[in-house]
């Protein structure tokens, strides 16, 4: 499903963050990313959702060159994956329920099939009771579960999570985890990026190390 | 198409809703559209009347040929036959020095002044009607007769009508450098609410492109918005210039009486309408569409 070979990414200023990564992901895998702040956890997730592109190698996500994707092809991969991010990024300017509304209603979904399909994503996280509520009222291990709403509503067959349990505490962070593992028995691929090596390991999963943006054996 | 049309559906309710949110910034932004749009409409309203109160004006402009003094009969018969002669003309009508004078002594004020000449000072005259009275024709037979023995002097009336046309064509520029200026600020104006408005919306943009929104996706309700408000401004200049038509009327009537030629302004007509507001339309589209590729660009290099 997804294939680095040789993936380096500079940025401007001769930063490099990741250095002729290469590895590979099969459907229905869940994948644990690894290593200190800085070790370039956040690019690689990036560079698999065209947010980033790479300096050189190639980005392969469902057979197609992610890295040398036109723009305009671009929404159309992203509808596929699911985002999760440490910030959330919410919108506080609507409730809970329009927050995960927002991307079937991008993706073109009716009002009706829209409403239904977003309920159920937020029954799943146990947020149904708070749908009218604005998120700026939730906490922060609910608002990280409306943001892992928000990537599953879509049912994308790929989730990105960026430090999804970065500033939670034990059990939130181990609640969302079990929610991720759900999903992967559902054939959802996932991958994780944490620097929570215990938490990592007591899942078994694989893991995927990085150390100055390079991939350690 | 089902996904489409809904997708424009909301982005029209989006903006609609989002108007009435902020309903001075967008009242504040209409009336300056409106206005800035009313004055290119309303001098072209003007020069439409103009326009078609000169079409109304005697048609036939007029020749007047005047003689020497001491042009003797000979002369007048001679010169009545070269005017008979000329087929360009459609009437020649000789005015006698004394009729000349009997008809100045009849207006007031002047008889007294008259009873004291002891000589005619008037000369002998004529009255020619051209043919064709466009202004080319009326100077080329001016010129011509300028030119006879025994002629003094040829007024033609060829001058005002020259005049009133380049006062027109003037006119007519005056709109179009209008409208081109003050398009130009609409475009600005529009541009600029739209660019405050990505400026409130930025995270909604960047978290909408994260999650699969394409660019006309997102550039969509700002375009409606651009349109929209374009639309309302237009609105408001067809608005001022009627009433502004509407008063003026009132006062316009009154001196067209004192001419005795009872006529109304008339204001936009439906079409002129349509495409007042069809160009406010397509230059609010215009301003939005720039501002939010400008933004969209930005936000991406980010």
């Amino acid at each position: 499903m997804i294939r680095f070979e040789a993936v380096t990414k500079r940025y401007p200023g001769g930063y490099e963050a990741l250095s002729k990564a290469s590895f590979e992901i099969t459907s229905g895998e869940m994948v644990f990313l690894s290593g200190p702040s800085g070790a370039g956890k956040s690019t690689l997730l990036k560079l698999i959702a065209a947010i980033e592109r790479p300096t050189s190698g190639t980005v392969t996500v469902n057979s197609q060159n992610v890295g040398k994707m036109r723009r305009a092809a671009v929404p159309y991969l992203r509808r596929n994956i699911g985002l999760i991010f440490q910030d959330h990024k919410l919108l506080f300017d609507r409730s809970v329920i329009h927050n995960v509304l927002l991307p079937l209603l991008i993706a073109g979904f009716p009002r009706q099939e829209a409403a239904g399909r977003a309920r159920a994503a937020l029954d799943k996280v146990g947020l149904l009771k708070r749908e009218k509520v604005n998120p700026i009222t939730l906490s922060g291990g609910e608002q990280q579960r409306l943001c892992i709403a928000r990537a599953i509503v879509s049912r994308p067959s790929l989730v990105l999570a960026d430090e999804p349990t970065g500033n939670l505490d034990a059990e939130y962070a181990r609640d969302i985890m079990d929610m991720f593992k759900a999903f992967n028995q559902v054939g959802v691929t996932l991958v994780i990026a944490s620097h929570d090596e215990n938490a990592i390991r007591s899942y078994g999963s694989r893991v995927i190390h990085l150390e100055q943006g390079a991939i350690l054996p | 198409m089902m996904t489409w049309l809904s997708h424009h559906r909301q982005a029209f309710m989006a903006t609609l809703m989002r108007m009435g949110k902020t309903p001075y910034a967008t009242l504040f932004a209409i009336i300056a559209i409106g206005v800035a749009l009313s004055l290119p409409a309303g001098l072209f309203v003007l020069l439409q009347n103009v326009t078609r109160l000169a079409a109304g004006l005697p048609a036939q402009p007029e020749i007047s040929v005047f003689m020497q003094q001491n042009a003797s009969q000979s002369d007048i018969s001679a010169l009545r036959q070269r005017l008979q002669a000329r087929t360009d003309l459609s009437k020649v009508r000789f005015v006698p020095r004394a009729d000349a004078l009997a008809a100045l002594s009849k207006q007031a004020g002047i008889s007294d002044l008259t009873a004291g000449l002891s000589d005619n000072p008037l000369p002998d005259s004529w009255i020619i009607i051209p043919a064709q009275s466009d202004a080319q024709n009326l100077t080329r037979i001016a010129t011509d007769i300028r030119g006879w023995p025994q002629v003094a002097e040829v007024q033609d009336d060829s001058q005002w009508a020259q005049r009133l046309t380049a006062l027109l064509g003037m006119g007519r520029n005056l709109v179009w450098v209008l409208a081109s200026l003050l398009g130009a600020a609409l475009v600005a104006v529009s541009g600029n609410t739209i660019r405050l408005q990505i400026l409130t919306r930025r995270e909604e943009i960047e978290v909408s492109r994260l999650i699969g929104a394409t660019d006309r996706y997102i550039r969509r309700p700002f375009l409606y918005f651009g349109v929209i408000q374009g639309l309302f401004g237009g609105f408001t200049a067809w608005l001022i210039v009627l009433v502004s038509v509407r008063l003026l009327d009132q006062q316009a009537s009154k001196l067209a009486a004192l001419y005795n030629s009872p006529s109304h302004l008339t204001g936009l007509g439906w079409a002129e309408a349509g495409i007042l507001l069809a160009i406010a339309a397509a230059l609010g589209w215009l301003g939005a569409f720039l501002a939010v590729n400008r933004s969209l660009r930005l936000i991406e290099s980010r």
